[in-house]
């Protein structure tokens, strides 16, 4: 149960506890529709605005406009273009497997689903408050390879097939940097709960503990959400659209959302583990968190807009031989640091 | 959640796990066998998850739904010829498999049945959350196997990559 | 904690990292300097070792999760003694291997650290980590010849029997852990106390099939004529005998610590009896009619981990001792035997008898020291195993087996048959336009060293036999 702190939010969910009898099993019931509601209104809201927003960093980044036709400025391109969308012919291929096909959009939003309902969005905003949270979210990221697989191979396509291949090689080989790279945190916080690893960044971001960290889990996000540089799983220039070649309509839609979704998430954990979470002065902590994924997302961007697409060996090779020794060396030095910092104050720690 | 809720929980994640580790053997599609694998996996670790082993549930998602059964679909589509149809062998045993297997189910069933004097504890070991008392007893009472565990990984991915390699490239 | 206690481990584990890291550090070439420097490491290891027990160290590790007892380090030296002399009985064959020759030290070590935590272990959890160690590393070694359709038959063999023998284990293990909330070997036994029911036979018969698997007592021995002969010669060596060994170092360790009163005076005991029967007779018999020298060794193996079992069947002191006596010899004479058989293999790349053929022209010292020692895993006095048959036997007599010492004896005539029949191809056939048999330093000094062990334990048994009372004493108190 999230613990009450002031703030909008925390009071209104404070209030819809109030009309169902505070801690019954009624009012557990319904706040849990209604966080999960919440949730999926955000991943459409997050995912339509995050278009937009790649298409207008892209353009500034290009020197040119981006959308501009639609509603002022062209802020309604990406409502337009999901109604589009949904309009569309939903297509199974005569070969494909149905279900196989059929599930792995619907696996991959569902995944964000579960993801998100751990992110503490604010001081007292965790949906669920998990005592192995961060390891449940890496844990249940960790499945997304699976519909990714899916879609490959249900497809019954060449190119979906080795997009598909690709996407699981892929995201296997930078999950263990990610993973490692979040331990460091994990070893100085001495939890996995994420509102206690916010809370301990009260004094100090980890970010400025755990540069090194940082970096190697910046990088492996952006390979685990399969943005560029490491666009290999879609290769337009290659594969046509990898995994997804196969896919019309509604179904496209969900990948599409999903991928956002994804984007927004290891956003979300970086501002959390590393940038303090909702912790900040004046403002209220559900915007310092906004602010910041929003900083997030904007150097992912940049990324994308910025590095040339990596090959496929350069790509097990930077993942391999070079981020997952990186994440192992952050380890021992915050192991050694770690024992360094209680040989001086002695009362502080394990 | 009252015993009931928590009895109705458990039977739809038992009987979810029960019922796709059928569909693993029984299924023509082994592409489709490895699929519900993964679900089996997902439905042990929400089994573990009611038992109030979260961190177990956790690792059981990571390593088994997440990274063992990806092996297993990589094996499948490195050695798999031709299409996916009837790509599950044959289910010429049927019969005895199922003969075997319900015996060994009875035997089995009865000796635990018939068996009172099973140990249950109610508590874990420090009485904090289970990822402290695991670590705590990874590293204190079990830190032999521990550290032996760590020299088996590295002996099987050297092993592993040997057997990979073959001789080819590497003289 | 006592970290002293674990220094073998330590020292070996450590050494085969080393080793490892530099076969990596020399990528090309054939690796010559590796083997002094694993020697080296086997030797440092063994001192180690031998220090603690010529100290008579006793000690247990957080409340008998581990021992450093005499009779865990008994069997580290056996072990180690097994390793050593496989490195270097296989010098020259490792030159021949297609490729990755510094890994193979270095698993060979890593599987005797496994075999090291095997005979250590006073908890179960322990002793199945120990044992995944041992078998990785043998799946490994045993599939090491890639381009062999055989060696990875063999290998894909081990691995499916293995895992299937180990879940069987781990279900065991599970039982045990459910029936007495404890996984440490002695918690277990003051848990159950005199106390039987179905359950605890459930899981003692799981452990011992388990177990069975990896001594391969018949019907439990599938794997292993197959695996023998596609394993490359010094890997079924080790196998033969390493792996065995540290089978049963485990097994006795849990049956007389862990389930003693279960085990013996009921219905197990009956259990364990017929298995013993059966691998006696059954090994014996189907080594007759083998064509490979390695399938037949197989077969006697399988009889031999029979004989082994009689020791532990008879559960006390002497059965302990015959068991850990009988060990050490089995080591040295079917490293003799395998040691040529590698020699053939290298020289003439066949494993048949008729390969032998005229060998004791070719190379007589070969011969000499096959004959010794086949006559000695025979049981012909007054080489070394007739001492320990006669140990194994008494003991079991001791305890009113009668029956099971007269199915032994008569199947250690039988057994002559066959060894015999290797002797007559080395002896009376001609072999001609077989290459002549060059024996390298290494491996001369390895037949050496077996022959004059086989030779003086079988005349002056003493020694070996004092170190293995002293080691059961520690065993059983």
């Amino acid at each position: 149960m999230p613990q009450y702190g002031s703030g909008l939010f925390v009071s209104i969910a404070h209030l819809i506890r109030g009309l169902f009898g505070g801690t019954t099993v009624t009012a557990d019931v319904v706040m849990t529709v209604i966080n999960s509601l919440i949730i999926w209104a955000l991943i459409a809201l997050a995912a339509l605005s995050l278009i937009l927003l790649e298409r207008k960093v892209a353009g500034w980044m290009q020197l040119r406009t981006g959308p501009n036709r639609l509603g002022p400025r062209g802020w309604f391109q990406t409502v337009a273009d999901a109604m589009k969308l949904l309009g569309k012919e939903d297509i199974f291929p005569a070969a494909a497997d149905k279900w196989v096909f059929g599930l792995a959009p619907m696996f991959v939003i569902g995944l964000s689903v579960m993801v998100m309902a751990v992110i503490p969005y604010g001081k007292g905003m965790v949906p669920v408050d998990l005592n192995v949270g961060i390891f449940y979210l890496l844990a249940v990221s960790a499945l997304t390879t699976i519909p990714f697989f899916m879609a490959g191979w249900g497809s019954n396509n060449k190119f979906a097939l080795l997009g598909g291949m690709r996407a699981v090689a892929q995201m296997i080989s930078y999950e263990i940097p990610l993973v490692f790279s979040l331990l460091g945190v994990v070893m100085i916080t001495q939890t996995f709960k994420m509102s206690a690893i916010v809370n301990a960044q009260s004094h100090v971001w980890f970010i400025l503990l755990q540069p090194l960290g940082f970096v190697v889990y910046t990088i492996a996000a952006t390979a685990e959400t399969n943005r560029a540089p490491f666009d290999l799983v879609e290769g337009e220039s290659e594969l046509t659209a990898g995994a997804f070649t196969e896919y019309t309509g509604m179904r496209w839609a969900l990948f599409f959302l999903g991928e956002y979704a994804n984007l927004f998430i290891v956003s979300a954990v970086a501002a959390t583990v590393f940038l303090g979470g909702w912790q900040g002065p004046f403002l209220p902590g559900w915007i310092w968190f906004a602010i910041k994924v929003l900083f997030m997302v904007f150097l992912f961007l940049w990324f994308r807009w910025t590095f040339p697409r990596l090959r496929v060996d350069q790509l097990m090779h930077f993942g391999w031989k070079v981020l997952l020794p990186l994440s192992v060396a952050n380890i021992l030095l915050t192991g050694v640091g770690i024992y360094i910092y209680q040989l001086i104050y002695p009362a502080i720690g394990g | 959640m009252g015993n009931i809720g928590g009895g109705l929980v458990f039977l739809v994640f038992a009987l979810v796990t029960v019922f796709s580790a059928y569909l693993v053997i029984s299924s023509r599609n082994i592409i489709h066998s490895a699929l519900f694998l993964i679900l089996t996996f997902i439905g042990v670790a929400a089994l573990y998850a009611m038992l109030d082993a979260d961190f177990l549930a956790m690792v059981q998602l990571l390593v088994y739904a997440g990274a063992i059964s990806i092996m297993v679909v990589f094996g499948v589509m490195l050695t798999l010829r031709g299409g996916p149809e009837n790509s599950n062998g044959d289910t010429r045993n049927a019969i005895g498999g199922a003969i075997a297997a319900l015996l060994t189910f009875v035997v089995l069933g009865m000796v635990i049945f018939t068996n009172s004097a099973w140990l249950t504890t109610g508590t874990g070991i420090s009485g904090g959350s289970t990822v402290s008392d695991v670590s705590w007893l990874l590293l204190t009472k079990y830190v032999v196997p521990f550290e032996v565990a760590a020299v088996l990984l590295l002996v099987a991915m050297v092993g592993a990559i040997i057997l990979a390699k073959g001789v080819d490239d590497s003289k | 904690m006592n970290y002293a206690l674990l220094a073998p481990e330590i020292t070996l584990a450590i050494v085969a990292v080393v080793i490892l890291a530099i076969g990596l550090m020399i990528p090309k070439g054939p690796h010559k300097g590796m083997v002094p420097l694993t020697i080296l490491g086997l030797l440092l290891t063994m001192g180690v070792t031998g220090g603690q027990f010529a100290a008579n160290v006793h000690g247990t590790f957080l409340n008998g999760m581990y021992y450093a007892d005499n009779y865990a380090s008994f069997f580290k030296l056996l072990f180690l003694t097994a390793a050593l002399l496989v490195v270097l009985s296989s010098t020259e064959y490792v030159q021949k291997l297609p490729a990755h020759r510094g890994e193979f030290y270095a698993l060979i070590l890593f599987a005797a650290l496994g075999m090291m935590i095997m005979a250590g272990s006073g908890d179960l959890i322990t002793l199945y980590i120990g044992l995944e160690t041992m078998t990785i590393s043998f799946y490994v070694l045993v599939a090491y010849l890639t381009e062999d359709g055989k060696s990875s038959e063999a290998g894909l063999k081990y691995l499916i029997l293995g895992a299937v023998s180990s879940a069987v284990l781990l279900y065991g293990i599970s039982f045990v852990y459910g029936l007495t909330g404890s996984t440490v070997i002695a918690e277990v036994a003051s848990s159950l106390g005199s106390s039987i029911s179905p359950a605890i036979i459930l899981a003692l018969v799981m452990v011992l099939v388990g177990f069975a698997f990896k001594i391969s007592l018949i019907p439990f021995h599938m794997w292993a004529p197959d695996i023998y002969e596609g394993a490359p010669t010094p890997v079924t060596a080790y196998l033969a005998v390493a792996s065995k060994a540290a089978g049963f170092a485990a097994l006795t360790r849990v049956f007389l610590i862990g389930f003693q009163q279960q085990v013996y005076g009921g219905s197990p005991e009956v259990v364990l009896a017929v298995l013993i029967a059966v691998t006696m007779i059954a090994g014996n018999l189907m080594a007759i009619p083998q064509k490979s020298f390695k399938r037949m060794m197989a077969y006697s193996s399988i009889a031999q981990a029979g004989y082994l079992a009689i020791g532990l069947l008879a559960g006390d002191q002497a059965g302990v001792k015959a068991v850990l006596f009988y060990a050490m010899i089995y080591v040295f004479a079917n490293m003799g035997a395998f040691t040529v058989a590698t020699l053939i293999a290298n020289a003439q790349g066949s494993d048949q008898i008729k390969d032998f053929a005229g060998l004791a022209r070719r190379s007589p010292f070969a011969a000499a020291v096959m004959l010794i020692s086949l006559l000695s895993l025979a049981g012909i006095p007054p080489l070394a195993g007739f001492v320990g048959k006669f140990y194994l036997f008494s003991a079991v007599i001791n305890q009113g087996w009668v029956s099971l010492a007269y199915i032994g004896f008569v199947m250690s005539m039988v057994s002559v048959y066959y060894y015999l029949s290797v002797v007559k191809t080395m002896y009376m056939e001609p072999g001609e336009g077989l290459p002549k048999i060059g024996l390298g330093g290494a491996s001369k000094f390895t037949l050496f060293v077996t022959m004059i062990v086989t030779l003086f334990i079988g005349i002056y048994p003493t020694p070996l036999a004092q170190m293995a009372i002293s080691a059961a004493k520690s065993l059983i108190r």
